[in-house]
């Protein structure tokens, strides 16, 4: 009597909440079979995906994601640096995801979540490796100063696809940071020029007056899924990952350039066509994520 | 926690119903103060006081520092209470660090006065020697050698000992050469100002058991209250804090007769714990 | 801090040419907040239950711009060093995330907030109804306006609410500032960095019960009787606005 077989005798008799809870491979297995997951999606299809720009007013650039009940909010803001002597024009950028305690019942306060790191150095080697943002546009001065950009990520709500939900708001706190204006003094200090300064005051002369929004090109979109036996599970929820845990996740760019491609392990070994397939899937979702951005972008523009 | 048969528990709350303490104390009495000054003689002053079986250390230490970016007209003060594991098998563990942390923050509150410096017992702005660049900075510390109730105040009373026993060394400074650099200073060994101590306010706990109050409660006692009321008095009895423990809730006008008693009681306890300090420094001087 | 500057490359934020907040003169009689409320008059307050889906409770409140997320965990399994005991245990955190200040990751110096935390829902909850076990209260100030810990109390209390856990009422947490003669309630951020002193209640009013008080700075008993009735006048608003929230959310599950 293995627990498969004793399963599918008792399932006949039990209720649907109880079974799920005991038998949860079982569950989604009888779902796959007939091709609909359990929150009524196909088997391809991502959870409904909203985007909120300018969620942080303290910040310089925010927004908020949302796929499914997974909630990010992403903020940057703007510090001043010296430049290092071996890239004396570039500015640099601090990407940092975090998951409080809020979010999920497994973080505890004072015990950051494992994954949290894992997600973290994902998303810095992907924005920075994407060449979304082109650390040259951070300079001000030549050698002398340049702009920090602290990106921080919180994770408010955990259900799955933390990665792709992650990236989103990332990718649109940078299209929504408006750099401040400000001037440099004679002994290299950085000020912001507030509304009433602008009538130009000698020495007050703004330095990047013309460079307030960041050119983005190549934007960098993801989608994760999860491979179990011949199925692939597209946007898969904390449940699903729970239950099934090879998960593949592929980030593309807005030409359909491979930027990365990660597969942490798991049961499960990927033929190449599965690859091929999670691919081609994120060719579809990407065009739905160049949407939404857009819509959100505009929207703002109008507001 | 303390522990406590039925019948004790009734012995102490029927004694306190009836105005006479276990100890023979009335309910607004203390127990006998003793304080003892200068006990700690790297430090820039300290002292020690004795409440019955409570007792407590605190020490003053000043150090040269650099103002904060917010307040660069300002010294700064930072409190921090150790509660020794020696003192009670409760403070071991983590038991001793929750208690450490919420006494500091108490007597922060009570001490510290609020954001502009308006009601601090501590002038925040005699401390600050050059306007954004040098400061003195006053570490005070507070450790509990033995426990047995009432720690707040008594804490609260060794830091008054223990400033009103500092002597903060004469700086003089070196005329500055340039706006940037930081200017050269000269520590007096020999001269030390004197603390003003007139305005640090006493801390007065008021432990409410059944339905009466009582002041300077004992281990004992403070395992039946209901919740109890720190409230901090300057002598020109005002109050400069307050801040409420245990979990019951209490009525709004109940909090009002607790302060106006608090009052009260503070200016017997600021008087005696003065007339103490003078006499612990006369003894310390001959 | 001086560790923590040599570690990374040092940056700041920029500051604007004006040096120091100047204290408004608040004796002047035509001294308006810098939003425009009179003096006895509150922030909007939006109130939401069930922000986080991964909770067993919780709730999201904006007043101005103050933004807090309470989520509410359990009653689950104490931690294995944890003795018996036969009531429930309250565990209190408050976060801050690192743009919720101006200057970026400062909102960590608040460490005393778990605690004022924790002293002002005890006397609230109904411990003795989850024995053995612990209820987690985790907050997250998403941006700090000013009254934090208040909003946070508030918040907290209504998404302990939404999770189910029995309590005797909502706790309504208000504060006030002083500033010179004046008494401002519910302050704001620059409000609070040039207070004289300030007051805090946390409040059942249906009980008529205080469930924490903390004052700051220097009062005469008249002031704090002046103040005590205006924050307790402002909880037992609040506390009809927190109602209404928590009914619309369970009309809202119920159709």
């Amino acid at each position: 009597m293995g627990p498969s077989s004793s399963s599918a005798d008792l399932s006949a008799e039990m209720e649907v909440d109880a079974f799920r809870r005991l038998f949860p491979l079982q569950f989604y297995e009888r779902h796959l079979l007939e091709s609909i997951r359990p929150d009524g999606r196909t088997h391809q299809q991502a959870r409904d995906t909203t985007l909120a720009l300018g969620a942080v007013a303290s910040a310089d650039g925010s927004a908020l994601a949302k796929i499914g009940c997974t909630t990010m909010l992403a903020a940057i803001k703007m510090e001043v640096m010296t430049p290092t002597t071996d890239l004396p024009d570039e500015g640099n950028l601090t990407i940092e995801f975090h998951m409080p305690p809020i979010c999920s019942p497994i973080v505890r306060p004072g015990k950051p979540a494992d994954i949290a790191a894992v997600i973290s150095k994902e998303l810095s080697d992907t924005i920075l490796s994407s060449g979304m943002i082109n650390l040259k546009e951070l300079s001000l001065v030549s050698g002398k100063t340049a702009w920090m950009a602290y990106l921080d990520i919180y994770c408010l709500d955990a259900d799955g696809a933390l990665f792709d939900a992650a990236l989103l708001s990332a990718v649109a706190a940078f299209s929504h940071l408006q750099i401040p204006v400000v001037s440099v003094n004679d002994e290299g200090k950085v000020f912001i020029v507030s509304e009433e300064d602008k009538a130009g005051k000698p020495g007050n002369e703004p330095v990047n007056i013309d460079k307030r929004k960041l050119v983005l090109s190549n934007i960098p979109y993801s989608l994760t899924c999860l491979l179990h036996k011949n199925y692939i599970l597209a946007d898969p929820t904390a449940e699903e990952e729970s239950i099934m845990e090879t998960s593949l996740t592929v980030v593309l760019n807005s030409s359909r350039q491979l930027v990365s491609l990660y597969k942490p392990g798991g049961p499960v070994l990927a033929y190449t066509s599965a690859l091929q397939d999670c691919v081609a899937m994120t060719m579809q979702r990407v065009k739905e994520l160049q949407k939404i951005l857009n819509e959100a972008i505009s929207d703002m523009e109008v507001v | 926690m303390v522990g406590l048969s039925i019948g004790e528990k009734h012995f102490i709350k029927g004694g306190i119903a009836q105005d006479l303490r276990c100890d023979g104390r009335k309910r607004l009495s203390y127990r006998p103060l003793y304080v003892e000054t200068g006990v700690i003689p790297q430090a820039n002053g300290s002292a020690r006081v004795r409440m019955g079986g409570t007792d407590v250390i605190a020490s003053v230490k000043a150090e040269l520092g650099k103002p904060s970016r917010l307040q660069p007209d300002k010294g700064k003060v930072s409190i921090y209470v150790d509660c020794s594991p020696l003192s009670t098998p409760l403070f071991q563990g983590r038991g001793g660090e929750e208690l450490s942390a919420e006494l500091s923050v108490a007597l922060q509150l009570c001490l510290l006065g609020g954001k502009s410096g308006a009601g601090a017992g501590i002038d925040l702005s005699s401390l600050c020697i050059i306007d954004g660049k040098i400061c003195w900075d006053l570490y005070i510390d507070g450790l509990v050698v033995s426990s047995n109730g009432n720690l707040l105040d008594a804490l609260g009373a060794a830091i008054k000992a223990a400033l009103s026993n500092t002597g903060i060394p004469k700086v003089h400074v070196a005329a500055a050469a340039s706006n940037d650099e930081q200017p050269e200073v000269d520590i007096s060994d020999e001269e030390f100002s004197q603390f003003d101590i007139s305005l640090v306010p006493v801390i007065v706990t008021l432990t409410k058991v059944g339905r009466h109050y009582i002041v300077d409660a004992t281990t004992e006692e403070e395992s039946q209250m209901s919740s109890a009321v720190s409230v901090s008095v300057n002598r020109k009895g005002h109050i400069c804090g307050l801040s409420k423990r245990g979990g019951a809730g209490l009525d709004p006008s109940i909090i009002l007769d607790m302060i106006s008693v608090a009052k009260h009681v503070s200016e017997q306890f600021t008087n005696q714990l003065d007339s103490e300090i003078a006499a612990a420094e006369a003894r310390e001087d001959e | 801090m001086a560790t923590k500057a040599s570690a990374s490359p040092s940056t700041y934020s920029p500051s604007t040419r004006r040096r120091k907040q100047e204290r408004p003169n608040i004796k002047d009689p035509d001294w308006v907040r810098s939003d425009g409320r009179g003096f006895h008059q509150c922030r909007p307050a939006f109130l939401r239950t069930g922000a986080v889906n991964a909770a067993a409770g919780s709730a999201y409140a904006e007043f101005g711009n103050t933004k807090v997320i309470v989520s509410v965990f359990g009653p689950r399994e104490s931690k294995k060093a944890m003795m018996y005991s036969d009531i429930g245990r309250l565990n209190c955190n408050i976060s801050y995330t690192t743009f919720a200040t101006s200057i970026r990751g400062q909102g960590s110096d608040h460490k005393e907030y778990s605690s004022m935390l924790h002293k002002a829902l005890e006397g609230a909850i109904i411990l003795e109804s989850f024995p053995k076990t612990t209820v987690d209260v985790f907050a997250l100030v998403l941006e700090s306006g000013g009254s934090d810990l208040p909003v946070v109390i508030s918040c907290a209390s209504l998404a302990l609410a939404d999770a189910g856990i029995m309590m005797y009422d909502l706790v309504a947490a208000v504060s006030v500032s002083c500033l010179g003669t004046n008494l401002i309630i519910d302050p704001v951020l620059e409000e609070e960095s040039y207070q004289d002193g300030s007051l805090m209640i946390t409040f059942m009013p249906s009980r008529n019960e205080v469930t924490q008080m903390t004052i700051t700075g220097e009062w005469s008993t008249q002031k704090i009787h002046e103040a005590m009735e205006l924050c307790l006048d402002a909880c037992s608003k609040l506390r009809t606005i927190m109602s209404s929230c928590l009914k619309e959310a369970a009309f809202a599950s119920n159709e």
